[in-house]
């Protein structure tokens, strides 16, 4: 069969499948590592054998088709989902990632997919939800947030609109609420940032600026994950790519080793 | 990334800063719901003032007997609405505490009467009051955890849980006590403290209103605690992923409502001098009332401790005014049935000419 037959298949051809390729083994002792992964809800397996690992200074291209998986590994990885069974690593320690403040230890940072605002609160309370900056009684130094949030927003994605981060997240719009989400976690994050399908809302310039932006943090030496329909994007920015089906890993390949077509094959067709 | 793009946000919020105080209060009471309950509760008042000089002899509102009711009147209910209003706004209902203000004024005034704290026992302990209100404060915020437990243990609505919680302290007073009432005079100088009055005008209780107001809005508004029960309230989800606990937060905000119940539960008894049983039937939904007249939202999330005050102000007022003009009683839960879908109905104009 030719490349040409698989990206573009009809309906009687029949597909070969190859073998899952469990992937290359890290090199030297990754940033983060998930080994043998399982998840279960109830009888539904969401998750099985799934090896992942981050190195510093690397772009991860996450990738696979709806229902594939990629965002109960995210969750897994913020520590808000824990595996049923499997080990996870930070820097070559064994760790347990039972709730969010395990990732955050880890310097761990998410733009989760449904966007994890409170639309009843501000922007400002919105970005430093659950880390407030708080005198030793616990009382919010509000002027400091709100300082900080106006450098934030300007800084991280340059969002068309917000002039206020004081505006009730609830009268923002879709691309405006996951540029607050953005900011909030560029803000954050110190060594992994995890982006679950980030741009599902942003204009064609701000998705060009967050790319940009994804490339400019692994200069400064914070590594990513990209989670995606859009190869495209995923080709321009990521060095290494995990295509994920089925709750498992079916293709791992770093970007001189591959094309946008294998890719793009390896999505459609498991 | 350099900082210029942040230019126009720094702009904005100076502009803002600069308002003059007259646009500030503008925007202020067409933006906020507690706004604008604050300027219907200012017209209810400029109203009743100005009725009140035109007709001194008819309509008494200015009267010093009738002001001092209406503060000695509004602050079991205020109290009980702070704790109320500040579980709702972390998503979450307390039907119960009706109920627990009439059992946990039992339990106190039970065990200050067999302790010997009552002003007519001979040698009357000083210190007992004091110990037992502590008793019940504690029992309230542990009955609170208790809802909350069940809550979130089986994932039921707290609906659920407290409706059967009311039901159950109904039972458990009628248990405890039984069906009659029950003398609550405890000595000095808790009775001055928590019932006597200054000045001819000014309860003890409406004192401990404003005090509990002020500490109130401080958790709420600047205290990270506060923060936490907005976000839980606002969006369960995000809380989690962002690293607040749901069940700690909605646990306190639970213990919050139980010890605000036990405490105006107290304040009223140590006004009226006796218990009656079923005296707090009711007032679980008279305080939802006045948090969601002062805009408080059913699903959490959304509220203010000046719009919580604000609205049990007005409750009262509307009372207040029917006794003045000697209205039937029955009119009293029609013009707060009236107050409650105007101020929603207002609240979600706001939101939807915002949005």
């Amino acid at each position: 069969m030719t490349n040409d037959q698989l990206r573009h298949p009809s309906a009687g051809d029949h597909l070969p499948v190859d073998a899952p390729i469990r992937g290359s083994a890290p090199k030297e002792t990754p940033l983060f590592e998930l080994r043998n992964i399982q998840k279960r809800y109830g009888s539904f397996v969401a998750l099985k054998d799934m090896d992942f690992y981050i190195n510093r200074n690397e772009v991860i291209g996450l990738l696979g088709d709806n229902g594939a998986g990629k965002s109960t590994l995210v969750k897994m990885i913020s520590g808000i989902n824990p595996p049923t069974s499997g080990e996870i690593y930070v820097n070559g320690k064994r760790t347990e990632f039972r709730r969010r403040s395990d990732s955050e230890a880890a310097g761990i940072e998410t733009i989760y997919q449904d966007i994890a605002l409170v639309d009843s609160m501000s922007i400002t309370r919105n970005i430093f939800m659950g880390r407030e900056i708080v005198n030793k009684w616990g009382f919010m130094d509000h002027q400091k947030m709100e300082e900080t949030a106006a450098d934030i927003l300007g800084s991280a994605v340059q969002i068309s609109g917000i002039d206020d981060p004081r505006k009730e997240v609830g009268f923002l719009s879709g691309g405006q609420k996951q540029a607050v989400a953005i900011a909030r976690a560029v803000h954050f994050k110190r060594n992994i940032l995890l982006l679950d399908e980030p741009t599902s809302a942003l204009s064609v310039r701000e998705t060009e600026h967050l790319l940009g932006y994804v490339r400019n943090l692994k200069q400064e030496g914070t590594s990513s994950v990209l989670v995606t329909h859009n190869l495209y994007h995923a080709y321009m920015v990521c060095d290494r790519f995990v295509v994920m089906s089925h709750g498992t890993k079916v293709f791992e390949a770093e970007k001189k080793d591959t094309t946008i077509e294998e890719l793009t094959d390896h999505v459609i067709r498991t | 990334m350099s900082g210029y793009q942040s230019d126009h946000i720094k702009k904005a919020i100076s502009e803002r800063n600069n308002r003059s105080l007259w646009k500030k209060m503008a925007d202020w009471t067409r933006d906020r719901p507690e706004g604008g309950i604050a300027v219907m509760f200012i017209v209810a008042q400029v109203v009743c003032v100005i009725a009140a000089l035109a007709m001194p002899d008819q309509f008494r509102y200015l009267s010093q007997p009738n002001i001092a009711v209406f503060f000695k009147a509004m602050a079991p209910l205020g109290i009980m609405a702070l704790g109320v209003g500040t579980l709702m706004i972390a998503g979450e209902y307390d039907l119960s505490v009706g109920m627990l203000f009439s059992f946990l004024s039992i339990v106190c005034a039970t065990l200050t009467n067999d302790w010997g704290g009552d002003i007519g026992a001979e040698n009357a302990s000083a210190i007992v009051p004091f110990v037992a209100l502590l008793i019940v404060l504690v029992l309230g915020a542990l009955i609170g955890s208790a809802h909350a437990f069940i809550t979130l243990r089986f994932s039921i609505p707290s609906f659920i849980t407290t409706l059967g919680a009311m039901l159950f302290w109904r039972s458990a007073t009628l248990f405890y006590h039984g069906a009659v009432a029950l003398r609550y005079k405890p000595s000095e100088p808790f009775f001055s403290m928590f019932g006597g009055v200054f000045l001819d005008l000014f309860s003890s209780s409406i004192i401990w209103l404003a005090i509990m107001s002020v500490l109130f809005y401080f958790l709420l508004h600047h205290h990270r605690l506060g923060n936490h029960f907005y976000a839980v309230g606002g969006n369960k989800n995000a809380a989690i992923a962002i690293g607040i606990d749901p069940a700690r937060t909605k646990t306190i905000a639970f213990a919050i409502a139980g010890t605000m119940a036990a405490f105006s539960g107290v304040l009223a008894a140590t006004r009226v001098g006796s218990i009656q049983p079923g005296g707090g039937a009711g007032m679980e939904l008279q305080a939802i009332a006045a948090s969601v007249i002062g805009g408080a939202a059913l699903t959490g999330g959304r509220g203010s401790i000046l719009g919580i005050v604000l609205g049990t102000a007005l409750v009262f007022t509307i009372q207040d005014v029917l006794l003045l003009i000697r209205a039937p009683a029955y009119y009293f839960d029609g013009f707060v049935g009236l107050l409650i879908v105007l101020a929603v109905i207002m609240n979600t104009a706001v939101r939807r000419s915002k949005a």
